[in-house]
């Protein structure tokens, strides 16, 4: 691929993006795409939404103005609009933080996502506030999977509920998605979580990531975390987990409600990149991460091949 | 509005011997979008939150009571809306089970003041919007002292069946249901799970002899005390009583 315009998140979020950066391409690629040799998938993301479906309210607070489901929906309309492989992700803690959530239990919330088409979303603390059982209630209003695959919950209502891991075909492309969540012991209520069992999420995360490249031949593997972006004490958190596990491309977190100045590429065990992205909470930002895939012929395998990463899209 | 930096990162990935995969990444470009008022809306979600935002506002609107004057957070050793709310949690709880005293919440955790006037149920949303359940602690006396140095160190806790002065940073004069408190005892005390689990680095309350939760949710006592008053025709009108005192 040829040279690629930089565009800044300025220029990014006023030309929205996506037709400044295939104007950019080369003609090559623009070739290749019609031929299908190159894929292009866009993922789109939130975390922490927490129930705020209007923007903060006008009252001279940080966040006055910002975010709003309704803004949000029709951001993501058009870009799916203008491309054809779009991944709508959620982080987790859909639930709590304004009064929707208390009087109508997250079914709002959940609703509203159905009908914005996200394509699956895993679970943070929060969303056990009503209990799992109020959780599990409200599940029919999601048209999405819950992905998450270090809760066992076995011996509880949601034992059916929840899937592991989701594989999406997009256009011959197989990115598979799955999801982890926090220790709840000390966070939550046990009259929440039950008998909800937490398990290791670097173990989980590596044999679920493990599987969905080696064996289910996924082209791409996204977490889905809730474990927070960092910590200072030594506890599990997105860099962590990067760091320490292989076959993960992209970690989506939470929990940490961090703002990311950009993306954070870390080493995984095999020296490969696993990219780190949050993107604050309450819906002020949406995040972006596209990914260009080149069709590789036959058997002939890639020894130490490179991709670029920009910051601007 | 932050702007990246351009950034172009090489990326090395391993060697693909026999894994079958059919595509690999070349490229990736990653932005984010600020949801401000320069985006338009989706008129049908609008349309699907609208009836949930009239039913909200028609019940967060809903009036509870009235507050005879302004409950406000003082910096004292106590405040009307401290001692409102902890006498109204006290109040509701003793229907379901007896204690010595309770602290339900930090100063920190009363979250916004109630106006002179009437009281709103959002009003009361506004002062306590988390879900955290009431709990009944059995403590050694000796756990109840080091609650107590902490009710002092920290200048006044909203408390209500204790009294105390506060002298030097030290609780004196300390009477728990009219009674002086005696070390050598066991005490009930009423709070919330979230302090109970050591929240606001409270002390004292860690190592329980026992834990109840009595399935009672903090706001929902103060909603059910502010109804309650009004039902029997009163309005709130809490008083500094000099239950803590500085010495």
């Amino acid at each position: 691929m040829d040279e690629l315009k930089k565009i800044n998140r300025r220029q990014f979020v006023k030309v929205g993006g996506v037709l400044a950066a295939s104007a950019a391409m080369s003609a090559y690629a623009v070739d290749a795409l019609a031929a299908g040799d190159l894929q292009r998938l866009t993922i789109l993301h939130t975390n922490d939404v927490h129930s705020r479906i209007e923007p903060f309210p006008m009252d001279g607070s940080r966040n006055q103005g910002l975010g709003g489901a309704a803004r949000r929906a029709a951001l993501i309309n058009k870009i799916r609009q203008e491309q054809s492989n779009v991944l709508l992700l959620d982080a987790g803690d859909i639930f709590q933080g304004t009064p929707y959530f208390n009087m109508f239990g997250g079914e709002l919330e959940l609703k509203l996502m159905s009908d914005m088409g996200y394509d699956a979303a895993t679970m943070g603390n929060h969303d056990f506030d009503n209990g799992i059982e109020g959780f599990y209630k409200q599940l029919p209003n999601a048209n999405f999977p819950i992905l998450m695959s270090n809760y066992d919950f076995s011996n509880t209502v949601m034992h059916a509920s929840t899937k592991p891991y989701k594989i999406f075909n997009k256009q011959g492309l197989k990115i598979g998605v799955f999801g982890l969540g926090i220790e709840l012991a000390g966070l939550v209520d046990p009259r929440n979580y039950k008998e909800t069992q937490y398990l290791d999420p670097v173990k989980k995360g590596n044999e679920i990531a493990a599987l969905l490249k080696n064996e289910l031949k996924c082209d791409l593997v996204i977490c889905l975390s809730h474990l927070g972006y960092s910590y200072r004490e030594n506890k599990v958190s997105d860099k962590v987990l990067a760091a320490q596990t292989r076959n993960i491309d992209l970690i989506i977190g939470g929990h940490t409600h961090t703002f990311l100045d950009e993306p954070e590429d870390v080493k995984n065990l095999d020296g490969e990149v696993t990219t780190i992205n949050q993107v604050g909470w309450a819906g002020i930002n949406l995040g972006r991460i596209d990914y260009y895939f080149e069709k590789r012929n036959g058997k002939k395998s890639k020894q130490a091949s490179q991709y670029q990463i920009t910051n601007g899209l | 509005m932050k702007i990246f930096k351009p950034l172009l990162y090489l990326a090395i990935l391993a060697t693909f011997f026999g894994c079958g995969k059919r595509y690999s990444i070349v490229r990736s470009a990653r932005g984010e979008y600020h949801i401000d008022s320069t985006l338009t809306l989706d008129s049908g979600i609008v349309k699907t939150y609208l009836p949930y935002k009239r039913k909200m506002e028609a019940q967060m609107n809903a009036v509870l009571g009235e507050s005879a004057v302004a409950l406000e957070k003082e910096r004292g050793t106590e405040s009307l809306l401290g001692n409102f709310y902890a006498d109204a949690v006290a109040s509701e709880a003793r229907k379901l089970f007896s204690f010595d005293f309770t602290i339900p919440t930090t100063k920190g955790g009363l979250r916004n003041e109630i106006p002179k006037g009437k009281i709103t149920l959002s009003t009361i949303f506004e002062l306590m919007p988390f879900e955290n359940e009431l709990v009944l602690l059995k403590l050694k006396g000796t756990d109840v002292q080091q609650l107590l140095n902490f009710i002092a160190a920290s200048n006044g806790q909203p408390v209500s069946g204790l009294q105390m002065t506060i002298s030097d940073k030290k609780p004196v004069n300390l009477l728990i249901n009219g009674k002086p408190f005696n070390v050598a005892d066991t005490y009930t005390v009423l709070t919330s799970d979230y302090l109970a689990n050591g929240g606001d680095n409270t002390k004292g309350l860690a190592t329980p002899l026992e834990r109840k939760t009595i399935g009672l949710r903090v706001r929902d006592a103060l909603v059910n005390y502010v109804k309650n008053q009004t039902a029997s025709g009163k309005v709130i009108n809490a008083q500094l009583d000099g239950r803590i005192k500085e010495n």
